[in-house]
């Protein structure tokens, strides 16, 4: 969706008051296509620039449209369409059914909650072009075979399912838990359980609140609520909020349960093969951005910087930067560098911040022999006072500015840097790694203040280190830094 | 507590104190709330996050040590089942907002919105619903048409109240039953849209000139 349209609903009625009833509620948040016949609907999809966010049903009967072929070729041919069906009431086999076939993807009874489907609608177009269109035909991988979990509060059920399971199939093991809690823990250990069928009725945890919790912790494994009792309404629920795969009513069979977890493997695979496919994208498309990023602030800053120092700091500061490891690069950032103005704004105020740092800079202040007790009185004076810093600098200044800048955004005090004097020369280090969440050449979804006074601390450390004639040592981690300064200097 | 729902852990992570009292003073009210950490800065939240173990993170975008959104992303690393409410100073674009659900950002709310705005979306988002509310400003109108559309009893009852007379004192004043009283509070909060005192005691000061007399 551009940034600025409205998102589009096709809406299918049977009820011209139905049509009217809609309109009023959500004309103002969405642009609304009305058809009163699938035929009609399928021309309009066929014709349209641009695809609906989403299509809504609102049946006279909901029944009838089981056989809907608006919604069979919308799952066929338009997979980024959010389906969603609307009723006065919704019969759980009608749900159950729909849910089998893939027909709907959201159902929800009258009178429905405005913010609610707003908020998926709205969701659904906004992330549109994140979703994966894999098939859902993949051939096994080779590797430990996967395991389906079963989670049910009644050991008995589930040990001759399992049993039966066994002996008509190599394809997957199953395991068992019979709480939510249990569950968890063998997710914990067991890193190969591709599918989860829960009981919706169990002490402690209910099943729809551990499939919430694994749609969030574990995208990939494929969700299956299963249950004696005939809950619509925690149906509904699961499908809308648990995004759940299947309904599967009790009792249990075991060659129907075979079908359904071939299925729901063959689904599982299928997400993962997007999650790693979108992964290596994004990873790969950002090597290229970081590239260009690097290319860029070299040119920008080499000849400001590298010409105080007379060496060349820039690409020794980039050089630092590269050896610090953030989270991987995911689709936001490749938007956020692409679609909004973060490229441009990263450089012109990374740049500009930069300037005033070197434009306050005392040039010609003759380096004095450092002494540690200067050394820590400039410290103490930076800490103390951090406003201080967009006035004039001596390098000293500048440098201990530039140490309390980098402490404060990790939480640390003075106390987190070792000060010794050893011969000529004084060293600092940090005690406590220097955190450094994100930097400039790591994938950022937005740029803010604390990242861009962070980032010009680090390069000031560099330059104000090398007028005093001194020497900068880093060592990048895990969003971490370790820095070691050795300035000449002599004793007290 | 509605069957199945779990108890909303909340972390706050806001670097004003006023701002922070203000918005707990309200959000803790709920029994449903429990507050299990609240930190001034991005490093102190990923710090006690573990140890917290919250299931939503409260979290203003523009911190003064970090950015907002990547300790969001980072907390989500360290545990992709919280679900986090990003507090912006402005509001967000479509653009943007598609990037923060991309992110992992169940909701984020304007600096500009009203706390009602808040408190609904935090209860969305609980168990890992994405929640856009209604960005479109929506001024008061709808409360004072309500306001309006009260009998004269229930405004009386609606003023007396929010001069913070004890409901056995309106009765009193009115002749009326305690009992009573409490069917037209009932009914004014219903017809307001309101959930708690505060709420109806503001809404009458702020328009005490205007139409609410």
């Amino acid at each position: 969706m551009a940034t600025s349209a409205v998102a589009e609903i096709l809406l299918r009625y049977d009820d011209d008051q139905e049509r009217q009833h809609f309109e009023t509620l959500f004309g103002d948040d969405f642009a609304i296509q009305a058809f009163a016949s699938d035929q009609t609907a399928l021309d309009h999809l066929a014709s349209a620039s641009t695809l609906p966010a989403a299509i809504v049903l609102v049946p006279d009967q909901p029944d009838g449209h089981l056989e809907s072929s608006l919604l069979s070729e919308v799952r066929d041919r338009y997979p980024g369409i959010l389906k969603i069906l609307i009723g006065d009431a919704i019969a759980l086999n009608l749900l159950v059914t729909l849910l089998d076939d893939q027909l709907i993807d959201r159902c929800f009874e009258q009178p429905v909650d405005l913010d609610v489907i707003r908020s998926h609608v709205l969701a659904a177009a906004l992330t549109r072009e994140a979703q994966s269109s894999a098939p859902d035909t993949r051939e096994a991988p080779e590797g430990p075979s996967p395991a389906i979990l079963i989670v049910d509060d009644e050991p008995t059920a589930t040990r001759y399912l399992s049993r039966q399971l066994a002996h008509m199939q190599t394809e997957f093991r199953v395991q068992s838990a019979i709480s939510a809690e249990e569950a968890l823990l063998t997710l914990r250990d067991d890193g190969n359980v591709a599918v989860v069928m829960t009981d919706q009725r169990m002490p402690g945890m209910h099943g729809k609140e551990l499939l919430d919790e694994l749609r969030q912790s574990h995208p990939t494994i494929v969700r299956i609520l299963t249950s004696a009792w005939g809950e619509v309404d925690v149906a509904m629920d699961a499908v809308n909020e648990g995004r759940i795969f299947r309904y599967q009513r009790k009792p249990w069979r075991a060659d129907e349960l075979l079908n359904l977890f071939r299925k729901a493997l063959a689904h599982h695979r299928a997400l993962v093969a997007a999650r790693d496919s979108s992964r290596s994208l994004a990873e790969q498309q950002f090597a290229e951005l970081r590239q260009q990023r690097h290319a860029r602030l070299l040119e920008h800053l080499s000849d400001r910087v590298d010409s105080v120092t007379g060496e060349p700091t820039t690409a020794d500061f980039l050089d630092t930067l590269t050896s610090i490891r953030t989270l991987p690069a995911q689709p936001p950032h490749l938007r956020a560098s692409r679609e909004t103005t973060l490229e441009h704004d990263l450089m012109r105020d990374f740049v500009g911040l930069v300037g005033r740092q070197l434009d306050n800079l005392e040039p010609d202040a003759p380096p004095n022999p450092l002494t540690r007790r200067a050394f820590e009185k400039a410290l103490t004076d930076a800490l103390d006072n951090p406003a201080a810093a967009s006035e004039t600098q001596t390098p000293l200044m500048m440098l201990c500015h530039s140490l309390a800048t980098l402490l404060n955004a990790s939480g640390l005090k003075g106390t987190a840097l070792e000060i010794t004097q050893a011969g000529d020369h004084l060293t600092v280090t940090n005690t406590n790694a220097f955190h450094m969440y994100s930097h400039l050449l790591a994938p950022i979804t937005r740029l803010s203040r604390p990242l861009l006074e962070q980032q010009t601390a680090l390069l000031m450390l560099f330059v104000s280190s090398r007028l005093l004639a001194g020497d900068i040592d880093t060592d990048g981690g895990d969003q971490s830094l370790w820095v070691s300064l050795r300035l000449p200097a002599r004793a007290d | 507590m509605a069957a199945g729902q779990r108890r909303l852990r909340l972390y706050v992570t806001i670097g004003q104190r006023l701002l922070r009292d203000s918005l707990l003073f309200q959000i803790l009210l709920d029994s449903e709330v429990e507050l299990v950490g609240e930190s001034e800065t991005g490093v102190a939240t990923l710090n006690h996050l573990q140890a917290a173990r919250p299931t939503v993170l409260l979290i203003e975008e523009n911190l003064q040590d970090n950015d907002g959104l990547t300790i969001a992303e980072h907390a989500l690393t360290m545990n992709p089942s919280l679900s986090v409410l990003l507090i912006s100073d402005t509001p967000v674009s479509n653009g943007r907002m598609a990037i923060y659900l991309e992110a992992g950002i169940k909701a984020v709310v304007s600096k500009d919105q009203p706390i009602q705005e808040l408190i609904k979306t935090l209860f969305y988002i609980r168990n890992g619903q994405v929640y856009i509310g209604n960005r479109r400003q929506q001024p008061e109108p709808a409360a004072m048409l309500a306001y309006q559309a009260l009998s004269g009893r229930e405004r009386e009852v609606a003023q007396l109240m929010a001069s913070r007379l004890p409901v056995r004192d309106i009765a009193g004043r009115l002749g009326v039953s305690c009992k009573t009283v409490h069917s037209y509070k009932d009914r004014i909060f219903v017809k307001l849209g309101f959930e708690r005192l505060p709420e109806l005691i503001l809404f009458m000061q702020r328009h005490q000139h205007g139409a609410a007399e």
